[in-house]
């Protein structure tokens, strides 16, 4: 429209207002001479200009809070949360629209905003009645540790790689809310398909809203083809969980998804416990289920009875087990054992051939009696279709008796596939008849059709079905540390914290290799290195103790010779590292000459450690090791690491350069890798998942002659939420042996009791299951500050104790990583903290920053190589200062450092060990300096006025790994490592220690007092480890 | 409070200067601050208690606006800040409504249903963002008028102030667009939808 226009009948439409309304029509007409257009245009404003009403006088806000407080009186909790939760961001998912909402809780579609790609997002919550007030219930309460237990266990379901489980990507949690991120599927469920539901609809975990098969309700037998087709599916699924020790619970067509391409997806493997645990507030008859051998977990458990009134909340999925679909063991509550499954999933694939359910009744009593009673009319009486061998089958899945049903799913999928393969045929052969085929014909066809069917199932073409076992079953507090297996596969060499053991993987009977004579007063941590083809002896580093797996080098660490006949271990050569044993077994590769960068050279030597010879130098600047011999042993593949970064080198053992064998960004990110016998060169990548360790295994071959790469590399598994190590493989190169493990750190509170000498019960202040680790307190001494990961990149956060969220105080720049340490200004109103851009090199300068508590801009202090963190004195005192290390690591330079006036004075300096890592504090008076060398036994105190400096030997504890002042600077708290766990002590400055908390299972702790010492915050750092073997990939 | 006042003083700030993640920052807080109002209304506010709505709206208001430490260059600049904030938290919200009920769920939310009550007819806050956009192309001006009021909360006075105009034209831009929004939303759907 024209300006000019507008302008008029803007114009007009006022001038109009301003006569009395009988006048406006006669005005206008008069006005707009005969422009019936601008006539219209005004009178049609005017008809809205009647006043009275309230069109957009209420805010905005207020509008949609009445919008929402109208929400009809019926609808529940999860509806409203359902408003709420769209269009927000939590953690790194944008919540974009609801796809359903069941029982078990709400599914959105989201983005996942770091990997930018679609997920499924469920929010596990049972639906809360409103209060007689008619307002809504707080998110039902949840027993924090057993929430934590199941949420471990939903990991460890999620981390069943099958193509037809539907994957689990991320487990977190929304104000108190679990939350399961998955993938996001295209499709129907099971249940509506054979509902007859028409279209197609994006979801996954897609329960359908519940509700009771109304009278018109269509239910159908699915297709012969399409039967089998998706139960071998399923049935494979189930068998692969069930191989994990993962037992489903709830198998019900609702939780089988169908997708576009006819694939079955089983979905919330796992996720019946830890729905179980979401209860309706109020509701006490909720079972809650526990069990108490977790050893035996996998295998058995116990469940609570059912009882009628559970039954209502059954229905909403809220118990475990769905009544028309539970085993009568699940309906007796009796313990349960896979076999359950194989019940549920007799009845689904009743219903799939029926389109009708075994077992109904109108109430819960009438339904449990038939589940645990009644024959079912056999499936052909309802469609005679049927072939009989499939009514047998199901029958054989619906036994009462557990003994006498199905034992696992493989022998029912194998009856399936036997279906299959008859129908496949004859029906192959009706259309070939037509050809006039003869006899000899039909039977090449039937095997054809045989083979076909076969090799479909392992056709590369979809995805590798990997099999996964799991081949020790350590708890957190004592996981295991490395392990490797025999080339045999008969054997599974590992290390936990009780020692070396060897299993014998079939019986799974294990002995413990005696400590040999010289090592029984010195506490090492073993790794179990490479077999011998016989499979009779193999390697085994001897490690200084206390040492992430990451920081072993050479340095201090011994190689032995472990024989499974018995016997202890004995010595072939110290300060070595073997990294494997050539084809033959004539040849040891070893790693030597630690270095700035780690170990500098491979040697070669003699299977029993003679004739020790240099093979490669990588200089001072570089590091190398890992060295894997080729299948036809004329090349060597090993691991450089310069200032570039690392990569996987490969190189002809007669001479010639190294060839590099990944892109740049992707070695990176290598974690482990092998150059298995079969040729190709297997490898894990850790992935950028900053809410969890994520590794996942690719494969890549490359030829034996150039060493270069001849295909792309492809990835073979598709993991999250944990990361491999110590991957070995039989001499077959079926069978993949590694170590899985996930870590996480939280922070802890306690009071400080009895000047110090002891603290309360700590209480967990994080909940999430990222990093938490805390580097100070507000100065009222109310909250916490802390570093997390939780949003992603990693931010500072505050916190009180006794709120359950925390607020983000700093949060890095785009391109920017919180780096190093941080800590407050004396009187405590700015935080200090170093920042560099992400993915930095460890050696760059970081940017030291300040930023008030209370937000505002940050402002740049100083650009220096940091060590650890700025540190800062108390008020009254005004210090603070950092610690720079020199570019050869020998020296360690503390200066002041004042905002505004960058870097002050130069405050002390210490000669340092090149190879060594160093901690240190600043005592609140600002006039002492601690300083620790990593896991040895003194501290260092430099004294800032002149003073001669001291040195603390801590008296029964010789592993130490962190010292921070007390407040009144009488004392230090001093962390350290002990068999089974880590501790933290209170020590004197004489060196006498006290116990302040035993961390069991702990990696490592530290802790940090508040201002006037009367809270301590710690830090826990806990893992989970075990040996896993995978198979068919 | 106060501490929260600054937080969200400082998430604006930054969503001015064209930093996009303060938004996301914003979103929980104004949807606290929307879910804490309807939770007042559910526990027995009826409609119509005028007095009651405007206490609890000058609360939320003051909370979200009026920070003692105003580091803006003026109120106005802050205030502006706000209203569009709000509307696209808010116009998001409500499209994400939309997409709950297409989602086919068994009882849905009307929103249309739940604006005459709160007798506004027929506004839908996604129909009337579409609607402000295409007065916007018109005249600019006016669509702000009604972004401030509506969306910001602000009297006409502060929306002068804002718009270094006469309070009497922001009364005469105010009721011409409410007219010609009206129309406008009355056009997409019939009358007495």
């Amino acid at each position: 429209m024209e300006a000019e226009r507008w302008r008029q009948i803007e114009h007009l439409y006022h001038a109009a207002l301003e006569r009395e309304q009988g006048q406006r029509t006669a005005f206008l007409k008069q006005a707009c001479a005969g422009d019936e257009d601008l006539e219209r245009e005004v009178e049609s404003l005017l008809a809205q200009e009647d006043g009275g009403d309230r069109f957009l006088e209420a805010p905005a806000l207020e509008v949609a809070a009445r919008a929402l407080a109208q929400e009809p009186a019926e609808a529940t909790n999860a509806t409203v949360q359902a408003a709420l939760l769209a269009g927000r961001t939590i953690s790194h998912y944008r919540l974009l629209e609801k796809l359903g909402l069941g029982g078990m809780g709400v599914v959105y579609k989201a983005e996942d905003t770091r990997l930018g790609r679609l997920v499924a997002m469920k929010f596990l919550t049972p639906p809360a009645p409103r209060s007689s007030q008619g307002q809504l219930e707080r998110a039902p309460e949840h027993e924090p540790q057993a929430l934590e237990r199941f949420k471990r266990e939903a990991r460890a379901a999620s981390a069943l790689s099958h193509p037809n489980i539907c994957v689990v990507h991320d487990i977190g949690e929304y104000e108190g809310q679990p939350f399961i991120v998955m993938e996001l599927l295209e499709g129907q469920t099971l249940e509506e398909r054979i509902g007859g539901a028409r279209g197609a609809r994006p979801a996954a975990g897609g329960e359908p809203v519940a509700r009771q098969l109304g009278e018109g309700e269509r239910r159908s037998p699915l297709p012969l083809d399409t039967l089998l087709d998706l139960a071998i599916q399923i049935a494979d699924a189930v068998d692969a969980a069930h191989s994990r020790g993962i037992i489903h619970r709830d198998i019900k067509p609702a939780n089988i998804f169908v997708t576009s391409q006819g694939q079955a997806k089983i979905l919330d493997f796992g996720l019946a416990k830890l729905a179980s645990l979401v209860r309706a507030p109020g509701d006490s008859s909720v079972l809650l289920h526990r069990d108490d051998n977790e050893g035996a977990q996998a295998a058995t458990e116990k469940t609570v009875p059912l009882a009628a009134s559970d039954l209502s909340i059954s229905l909403t999925g809220v118990a475990m087990g769905t009544p028309g679909y539970m085993s009568p063991e699940q309906v007796r509550g009796e313990k349960l054992d896979a076999r359950t499954d194989l019940f549920s999933f007799g009845s689904v694939l009743y219903e799939m051939a029926t389109g009708q359910r075994p077992f109904t009744g109108d109430t819960g009593p009438v339904l449990q009696n038939a589940i645990l009673k009644q024959i079912p009319k056999p499936v052909r009486e309802l469609n005679p279709e049927l072939p009989r061998k499939l009514e047998l089958i199901i029958n054989k899945a619906l036994e009462k008796d557990r003994a006498t049903r199905y034992q696992t799913a493989a022998e029912l999928r194998a009856d399936l596939e036997a279906v299959k393969q008859e129908i496949q045929p004859r029906r192959s052969v009706a259309r070939r008849r037509e050809l006039a085929a003869g006899a000899v014909a039909v039977l090449l066809i039937a095997s054809a059709a045989f083979w076909f069917a076969r090799r479909r199932l392992q056709s590369p073409a979809t995805l590798p079905e990997i099999r996964l076992r799991q081949l020790t079953t350590n708890s957190s507090e004592n996981g295991v540390g490395t392990g490797t297996i025999s080339p045999d596969g008969r054997y599974l060499a590992y290390t936990d914290r009780k020692g070396m053991h060897i299993k014998l993987i079939e019986s799974g009977e294990t002995h413990t290799i005696p400590q040999p004579e010289e090592l029984k007063s010195n506490w090492v941590d073993w790794e179990i290195g490479p077999w011998f083809p016989d499979g009779k002896r193999f390697l085994a580093n001897a490690h200084p103790p206390g040492l992430d797996a990451t920081e072993w080098t050479s340095q201090g660490t011994s190689i032995w010779i472990v024989s499974v006949s018995g016997g202890p271990p004995h010595k072939i050569r110290d300060e070595a590292y073997a990294s494997s044993i050539s084809r033959d077994g004539s040849t040891i590769s070893f790693e030597t000459n630690k270095g700035r960068l780690g170990d500098r050279e491979i040697w070669l030597m003699g299977s029993s450690g003679e004739r020790a010879r240099k093979l490669y130098d990588g200089g001072e600047n570089s590091a190398i090791g890992g060295l894997y011999w080729s299948p036809d042993g004329q090349r060597a593949l090993y691991e450089n690491i310069d200032e570039a970064g690392p990569n996987l080198v490969s190189r002809d053992l007669k001479g010639g350069p190294p060839v590099p064998i990944l892109p740049p960004p992707e070695a990176k990110k290598l974690n482990d890798f092998l150059w298995l016998p079969d040729g190709r060169v297997i490898y894990a990548l850790r992935e950028l998942d900053p809410n969890a360790d994520t590794c996942n295994y690719w494969q890549i071959r490359i030829d034996p002659r150039s060493g270069e790469p001849v295909e792309k590399p492809r990835r073979i598994t598709n993991w999250s939420g944990f990361c491999t190590a110590a991957t070995s493989v039989t001499s077959d190169s079926k069978r993949l042996a590694f170590l899985e493990w996930r870590s996480h750190t939280s922070t802890y509170v306690a009071d400080l009791q009895a000047s110090g000498t002891r603290i309360t019960t700590p209480t967990r202040l994080t909940l999430d299951d990222g990093w938490n680790n805390p580097l100070g307190w507000t100065a009222d001494g109310k909250a916490v500050l802390f570093f997390s990961n939780r949003n992603g990149a990693t931010a500072i956060f505050k916190q009180s104790p006794g709120q359950d969220t925390a607020e983000p105080v700093i949060t890095p720049r785009d391109g920017e990583d919180l780096v190093g340490s941080a800590c407050l200004s004396p009187e405590g109103s700015w935080v200090f903290y170093m920042v560099g851009p992400k993915e930095r090199d460890p050696l760059a300068p970081a940017r030291l920053m300040r930023v008030p508590i209370t937000g505002g801009v940050p402002q740049l202090v100083l650009t220096a190589n940091i060590e650890g963190g700025p540190r800062c004195a108390r008020s009254p005192a005004t210090l603070c200062a950092i610690a720079e290390r020199s570019a050869d690591r020998k020296q360690l330079v503390f200066a002041a450092f004042d905002p505004g006036k960058s870097r002050g004075r130069k405050l002390a300096e210490l000669k340092t060990d090149a190879t060594a890592d160093y901690q240190w504090d600043l005592s609140p008076d600002g006039a002492r300096i601690a300083i620790l060398k990593n896991l040895e036994g003194r501290i260092q105190i430099l004294s800032l006025n002149g003073r001669t400096p001291q040195e603390i030997t801590v008296k029964g504890w010789n592993i130490l790994t962190n010292a921070v002042w007390t407040v009144d600077g009488k004392g230090l708290f001093v962390s350290s490592l002990k068999e089974g766990g880590s501790v933290l002590l209170g020590v004197d400055l004489q060196g006498n220690a006290r116990i302040l908390w035993e961390h069991t299972g702990g990696l490592r702790t530290y802790g940090v007092p508040s201002p006037i010492g009367r809270h301590l915050a710690m830090q826990g750092w806990t893992g989970d480890s075990n040996i896993w073997m995978m198979e068919n990939f | 409070m106060e501490r929260s006042a600054h937080q969200i003083t400082r998430l604006l700030q930054a969503w001015s200067e064209g930093e996009q993640s303060a938004l996301e920052h914003l979103i929980p807080l104004v949807y606290e601050e929307l879910h804490r109002l309807a939770h007042h209304y559910m526990a027995g506010e009826q409609p119509g208690h005028t007095l009651q709505t405007t206490a609890l709206l000058n609360e939320a208001y003051l909370r979200l606006v009026d920070s003692p430490k105003l580091s803006w260059q003026n109120r106005a600049h802050f205030f502006a800040v706000s209203a569009q904030v709000m509307r696209r938290i808010l116009v998001d919200w409500a499209r994400s409504r939309q997409a709950l009920k297409r989602g086919g769920e068994a009882r849905p939310l009307e929103l249309e249903e739940a604006l005459v009550v709160a007798d506004a007819p027929g506004a839908d806050l996604v129909a009337l963002d579409d609607a402000l956009k295409a007065l916007a192309a018109l005249d600019p001006r006016k669509s702000e008028v009604v972004e401030f009021r509506f969306f910001g909360g602000l009297s006409v006075e502060e929306t002068a102030e804002v718009l270094k105009v006469s309070p009497e034209t922001v009364m005469r831009d105010w009721k011409f667009a409410k007219s010609w929004l009206r129309r406008e939303l009355s056009k997409e759907k019939p009358v007495g939808g």
